[in-house]
């Protein structure tokens, strides 16, 4: 059975994740279920490099482009994006 | 098939988008109503020439029924929007052409360098990481077509001409040539260029080649009038859909008009100058005249380059003179109104001429008020339309380079 989309999400990232992928991708927010591959969702190769680009400018940390792939699903995209930030944070807290 | 003599090449709709407006009736409006599009634009207002001509109300999801619009450079949306118009206008379904017998052929002078201008901004200002994947996609010149062929279903050559200012000039010719050979049974022709940006408006400046009347911006394009000193940069596309004559019929459609002829010359006199006894031109003209069998006296309307530069109009001026001497024909350049779009205006003054020939109008040039000894002695439309039948008009497009392109439009 699938899982929920994130559109109800509260968690910040999953909203901005829909906002982006929503916005600028032009995914139908329904679409946007935590199983769902990039490819799914209708991103190819260059719109995946092209979305983490834009999530390293908004979020304003390091992901690493070269490992977008459409392969990647919406769950793998946000514990990424999850884990970069705490990183960045506990960076900025210890510094 | 030998002895079967060369197709004549109908053309059966047009789409417009231009700093008049989108579409064709808002684009033909503006054109004779004499209103200039030139202001200040706010993205060149620190350079020398802050002012240009927009396209004002343009949307790529809406015009150009594009998703995801920010991977494509504005020339590309501009185009696709001049495009759909035009398939529309034509009452030709894309889903019921043969993909493979269609073509499609799109001039430019510079592809999509407002992206390749952005990207490359990004680059110097925040490193290699920000850049976006579809850069070169977005620029590269050939992709325009590449692109609009995804979005139409176009499988047959998908080509781009690149001849400066006359480039979508060159394109209808190109479109027309493979028509006429048979490589397609359809074909789009067009132009599209989106060079008001930063890096093109200032280094025309440094030219010379922009009107510096910038404190009346919208009095700055004033082709053939003896105030002129430079042209208006400018956005915008254009694009004609080609078929045969015979198919045209045979669908019970009506032409615009008929493309009868077109000649291409070089100057090679200056990189960028025209050849002050404009004997390219000249020739280009008598090119396309001997193509559609006719004589200088035949013509009834120009659509002349008309730029706006001191030294266009002049030469420009000076060969009409000569080929048509006491019997002038209607002269008219919609640079005045709509600045100069650059590769895409060979394109939409094709359009405007076909639809001049489709309605026996020929639109006012705005701005002029006086001739100079260079401009005078040609009948150049003023002030508002001229009503009159028009059975065969030329369309001038000049370009750095020293190229000359002249086509001939016949009435269906």
């Amino acid at each position: 059975m699938a899982s929920e989309t994130l559109v109800h999400s509260a968690d910040s990232v999953d909203q901005h994740l829909v906002a982006v992928l929503h916005g600028k991708f032009e995914v139908a927010p329904e679409h946007i279920r935590p199983e769902a591959t990039l490819e799914d969702l209708g991103l190819d190769s260059l719109a995946a490099v092209e979305l983490y680009v834009t999530l390293q400018e908004q979020w304003q940390v390091p992901l690493d482009d070269s490992e977008a792939n459409t392969g990647l699903t919406v769950q793998q995209v946000r514990e990424t994006v999850r884990r970069l930030r705490a990183d960045s944070a506990s960076e900025g807290g210890t510094a | 098939m030998a002895g079967t003599p060369p197709s004549t090449v109908a053309i059966t709709g047009v789409g417009l988008v231009t700093p008049a407006g989108t579409g064709t009736a808002a684009t033909w409006e503006g054109l004779c109503a004499g209103r200039s599009t030139a202001a200040d634009d706010p993205e060149l207002a620190e350079l020398p020439v802050p002012i240009a001509c927009r396209v004002p109300d343009f949307d790529p999801h809406t015009h150009a029924r594009l998703r995801q619009p920010w991977r494509f450079d504005r020339a590309t949306q501009l185009l696709l929007g001049a495009a759909r118009e035009a398939l529309d206008n034509a009452g030709c379904d894309s889903a019921a052409w043969r993909p493979e017998r269609t073509a499609l052929v799109v001039g430019s002078a510079a592809g999509g360098i407002g992206t390749l201008e952005a990207q490359h901004r990004r680059l110097l200002s925040t490193g290699p990481d920000r850049l976006s994947p579809h850069t070169l996609p977005a620029y590269l010149p050939s992709m325009a077509a590449g692109h609009a062929a995804l979005a139409l279903g176009v499988k047959g050559p998908a080509l781009h001409t690149s001849t400066a200012c006359a480039s979508g000039a060159s394109a209808v010719i190109t479109a027309g040539l493979l028509l006429a050979a048979g490589h397609c049974d359809i074909a789009l022709a067009g132009g599209s260029d989106a060079m008001v940006t930063p890096l093109c408006a200032a280094a025309f400046a440094k030219m010379g080649a922009l009107s510096r009347r910038t404190h009346d911006p919208i009095r700055a394009s004033r082709p053939f009038d003896r105030e002129r000193d430079g042209f208006v940069l400018a956005e915008g596309a254009a694009v004609l859909v080609l078929e045969r004559e015979e198919d045209v019929r045979a669908r019970q459609a009506r032409p615009l008009a008929l493309l009868v002829g077109h000649g291409t010359t070089t100057d090679a006199h200056h990189p960028v100058a025209p050849d002050p006894d404009g004997t390219g031109l000249e020739r280009a003209v008598r090119e396309a005249l001997r193509q559609a069998g006719a004589a200088p006296q035949e013509v009834d309307h120009i659509s002349a380059h008309g730029t706006s530069t001191p030294l266009n109009d002049r030469v420009e001026a000076a060969v009409m003179r000569r080929l048509y001497g006491r019997q002038p024909p209607s002269v008219t350049s919609a640079k005045g109104a709509l600045g100069h779009t650059m590769g895409a205006a060979g394109a939409i003054e094709a359009a405007l001429t076909a639809l001049s020939v489709a309605r026996g109008v020929a639109p006012p040039t705005a701005n002029f008020t006086a001739f100079d000894h260079g401009t005078d002695g040609i009948d150049l439309v003023t002030d508002k339309s001229r009503h009159h039948s028009i059975h065969l008009a030329l369309s001038h497009s000049l370009g750095f380079g020293g190229h000359n392109t002249v086509l001939a439009f016949r009435a269906a």
